[in-house]
């Protein structure tokens, strides 16, 4: 149980900076923090007690359960989601109001991006501990959806809502994706508690199939090629969004699933190359990508794309690096996404060929931005060198050529972060106001984390040695130091500082060249295929719907005749032999005949109603008849709830009536009484499938059935009331189920009323 | 006619709240439950609604805040049936548990399911009260506004 206490405190921090915000606006962000940090501190106490695993039963019959754990990788990645995530709630405490008012919408709405962002901590935290392949893609979707709404935040741009919808499409389908994959994965092995699942796996190893879905949606959460350009257009969200997305939760999300899932994928060699293939290349094309963008936040975009090809690549290594560079990564990211923001802010401008020399004006920004481009391009005394450092040692391992690769994709990494920082910070003076301290001091905060790891690396080598081992499932034997010797990984280094100085230098001399070729390629690249495809799909839906809702009747008929043709293919395939029977009517079923017989007339009478409301009465006449019948038939309790619906539901619905225009009632009144053609065929495959289903199932009534069984547990159940036992307990998740749509119906209602009133 | 009918609907709606309540503490036994008495409960106030109009009805606190109502009938719902999961139960599952003795008295008896139905009710109350009240609100202003 006490391992549910960080991710429980994790899932209290949203709705408490809620109410902390409903009272005062600016506390949402204060309170949202504080909590993130006892998260944080209740993580960092249990994660001194050692592994551990909590399972709770949900469904034992089908061997489902909810199962939590508390292990190297999850402590890694939910101290990292909470730290940065405490940081980025306090930035935007500072940052969101100046937003808020050049996007002109009220201060309050802090509140609701404070609540979505510790939603997505949550989510992210989450996702991180549980062990069950099920829970795994619950948890992914959650973050799913809270990014939606986070990318979506300023919902009055249309640039920002298409890119919400781009990631929802893309990293939703993918997801699904991984659905499947989980799906194939739980019915191999007939469960789908992971470290069963990876027990299992070590005799007979996971099919190709499965293995290529999972790893499908996590390359489409983390943003690789082929399924990168949600990434950078992700950028139309608020900053805050974009550093907390891209360094420490989404993005990394992906690479998570894969360190999560490794023991499944360390014997399939071939699904691993083509993991490193497309590390790789995600590697190649950010780079290249961040070497010619502009808009800066564009520029760390691509670089995350880039970053996570790297993580991608040590994953498909097998190397126990990969969470170790997570891990480095995200203070770096999130410290120059943060400070991307804070110079749009005082700026106004979104360029990198609109801002520069702001060193002069902003010297703290500047310094501790520099410590954090220095801790993405992995220079020394920072916590990236580290990172670096394992990426080269898991290369030499494999020789020269992705030596090579590595080197160069090292090097591409200097030049842009050189070219971000300098084209922000260097060049001519540029006078403009202080920033806002609240703005810098996160900044200043990640960039003292990147030196200290730099410094003092052996603070990092138990986490990221119990993550790594967690991954591989073996004891790591990671070491991080400096050496100052002719070892390869530092050669390696040395050559890339040397190429990215280099690129950096000439950057005039090919910047022109490159941007051109990569326009090209882009025009042909599979964001254009999205466009594609959606843009058929828009107009197949809008085809289908002008079918559908031209008529209500037509619309009417789409329903029912399909379920008419269901029925009477289910007649058609079931038995005839004695499946309808004409039973006899003795004296003492009058009473059920009169009510029966009440029913049919109200029902034939709506046939010649003139007036809307004549009609919603003989309908609720025919409901009354029903009632009638249950009260004869010895079922007070269904009789008392269906007069009772039956008269809220007239009532409503006269209400309802007099809400709609009157002109349109007439004419659909007049329409219904001319009936077409294809009415009446709908109409009678319709009718004639209900009355034949409806016999078939009354001509087969039996005392002994599970009625008798029921009433005897109810009994048990300490429920004499059968319909009561059965709604609260015997059936009583359905209810739950039940009770949750009626809910969302009440919303639906709410909202689409309210819309109404305030037009 | 008019001048009696407004204090005769007034004074029905406590007796059907009261009717309603006792559908829900007796639904486990006998004829009731958690939905009939919501209805019942949202129908007493539709007559309020019908009645004395919107303004009048909207003095009860109940009726006010119908939609938060419903919300916390969902939390019970969801609470009964998911907080013994954290005790190591299944979903769902009431107490006292079939075989142990009841506690209650009369037709009165304490089981969790009467918090289950509670919830229920709440959520059928909120639907009813709400749908009523929003079609109050914009007749109300097509009234106002409309040719």
């Amino acid at each position: 149980m006490p391992l549910l206490l960080p991710i429980l405190l994790a899932l209290a921090c949203a709705p408490l900076a809620y109410a902390a915000g409903r009272w005062r606006t600016a506390a949402a962000a204060w309170v949202g923090a504080a909590g993130a940090l006892v998260a944080l501190g209740a993580l960092v106490w249990e994660g001194r007690q050692g592994p551990a695993r909590l399972v709770l039963p949900w469904a034992p019959t089908w061997g489902l359960s909810l199962e939590f754990t508390r292990d190297g990788l999850s402590n890694l990645y939910a101290a990292m989601a909470l730290g940065v995530g405490a940081l980025v709630v306090l930035y935007s405490r500072a940052y969101m109001p100046h937003h808020l008012e050049e996007e002109g919408r009220p201060a309050r709405d802090e509140v609701r991006f404070q609540f979505l962002l510790l939603a997505f901590m949550a989510a992210m935290v989450l996702l991180v501990t549980v062990d069950d392949l099920l829970l795994l893609f619950v948890a992914l979707d959650l973050t799913t959806i809270v990014s939606y709404l986070l990318i979506g935040f300023d919902r009055d741009d249309p640039e920002s809502r298409a890119a919400a919808l781009l990631s929802l499409v893309l990293t939703g389908a993918t997801s699904v994706v991984f659905f499947a994959g989980a799906m194939a994965l739980g019915l191999q092995y007939g469960t789908f508690s992971l470290p069963l699942v990876i027990e299992r796996a070590a005799s007979s190893p996971a099919s190709t199939g499965a293995l290529v879905c999972l790893a499908v949606g996590a390359l489409g959460k983390s943003a690789q090629v082929p399924f990168h350009f949600w990434l950078p257009r992700a950028m139309a969200a608020p900053t805050p969004v974009s550093s907390y997305l891209h360094s420490a939760a989404m993005v990394a999300a992906g690479v998570f699933l894969l360190q999560r899932l490794f023991p499944l994928f360390a014997p399939a060699t071939a699904v691993r190359d083509g993991l490193l293939a497309v590390g790789f290349l995600s590697l190649g094309m950010g780079s290249l990508m961040a070497l010619v963008a502009d808009p800066f936040k564009r520029v760390l975009a691509y670089s995350t794309i880039a970053q996570y090809g790297y993580a991608l690549v040590l994953v498909a290594l097998g190397s126990e690096g990969a969470p170790l560079y997570v891990a480095a990564h995200a203070p770096c990211k999130a410290a120059l996404f943060l400070t991307a923001g804070a110079v749009t802010q005082v700026t106004g401008r979104k360029k990198l060929s609109e801002v520069g020399g702001l060193r002069h004006s902003l010297p703290v920004l500047a310094g501790a931005s520099a410590v954090a481009a220095a801790g993405l391009a992995a220079l020394p005394l920072t916590v990236g060198f580290f990172k670096d450092e394992v990426f080269f040692h898991a290369l030499v391992a494999r020789g020269p050529a992705f030596m090579a690769a590595g080197l160069v994709g090292a090097g591409l990494t200097l030049a842009y972060t050189l070219r971000l920082w300098w084209g922000l910070f260097g060049g001519p003076r540029q006078g403009v106001p202080a920033a806002p301290r609240l703005l810098v001091a996160p900044v200043v905060v990640l960039a003292a984390l990147i030196l200290a790891g730099g410094v003092l690396p052996g603070l990092l080598v138990a986490p990221a040695r119990a993550a790594a081992a967690t991954m591989r499932g073996t004891p790591s034997t990671l070491a991080l130091a400096y050496h100052l010797d002719a070892r390869a990984e530092n050669l390696l280094a040395v050559g890339a500082w040397a190429l990215g100085a280099t690129l950096f230098a000439t950057r005039r001399a090919w910047t022109p060249a490159l941007s051109r070729v990569l326009e090209g390629t882009s025009r042909v690249g599979p964001a254009r295929g999205y466009r594609v495809l959606l843009h058929q799909l828009d107009t197949l839906s809008t085809w289908l719907h002008e079918k559908e809702v031209r008529d209500l009747r037509d619309r009417v008929a789409s329903v029912l005749v399909p379920t008419g043709l269901l029925g009477i293919a289910v007649l058609a395939v079931t038995p005839l032999r004695g499946r309808f029977i004409v039973g006899s009517v003795g004296w003492a079923d009058l009473t059920l005949v009169m009510a029966l017989a009440f029913a049919s007339a109200a029902a034939l009478a709506t046939l010649r109603a003139k007036d809307h409301l004549v009609l919603v009465l003989l309908l609720s006449c025919v409901g009354f008849s029903l009632a009638m019948v249950f009260a004869f038939a010895a079922a007070p309790d269904v009789a008392l709830t269906s007069v009772l619906v039956e008269t809220t539901f007239t009532l409503l619905f006269a209400g309802l009536l007099a809400l709609l225009p009157v002109g349109r009632l007439k004419r659909a009144q007049q329409e219904s009484q001319n009936p077409r053609g294809r009415d009446r065929i709908a109409s009678g495959v319709a009718g004639a499938s209900a009355f034949l289903l409806c016999w078939s199932a009354l001509s087969h009534l039996q005392a002994e059935r599970v009625g008798a069984r029921t009433v005897q547990l109810a009994e048990a159940a300490h429920s004499p009331n059968v319909v009561a036992a059965v709604l609260t307990d015997f059936r009583g998740l359905d209810t739950v189920g039940e009770m949750s749509v009626v809910l969302a119906a009440l919303l639906g209602v709410t909202s689409l009323l309210s819309l109404k009133g305030r037009r | 006619m008019r001048s009696f009918v407004p204090p005769l609907s007034r004074l029905l709606l406590w007796p059907s709240l009261m009717i309603a309540l006792a559908f829900w503490l007796k639904g486990g036994a006998s004829v009731g439950g958690g939905f009939p008495a919501g209805a019942l409960a949202g129908l007493a106030v539709l007559l309020q609604y019908v009645v004395t109009g919107r303004e009048q009805a909207r003095r009860y606190a109940a009726v006010r805040y119908a939609a938060p109502l419903a919300g916390v009938g969902l939390l019970l719902v969801v609470g009964t049936a998911f907080l013994p999961v954290l005790a190591g139960y299944t979903p769902m599952t009431l107490f006292p548990r079939p075989g142990e003795p009841e506690v209650g008295m009369g037709g009165l008896h304490l089981h969790t399911a009467l918090v289950f139905e509670g919830g229920l009710m709440l959520i059928v109350f909120g639907l009813v009260v709400t749908v009523i009240d929003r079609f109050a609100l914009s007749t109300g202003r097509g009234e106002e506004t409309g040719p």
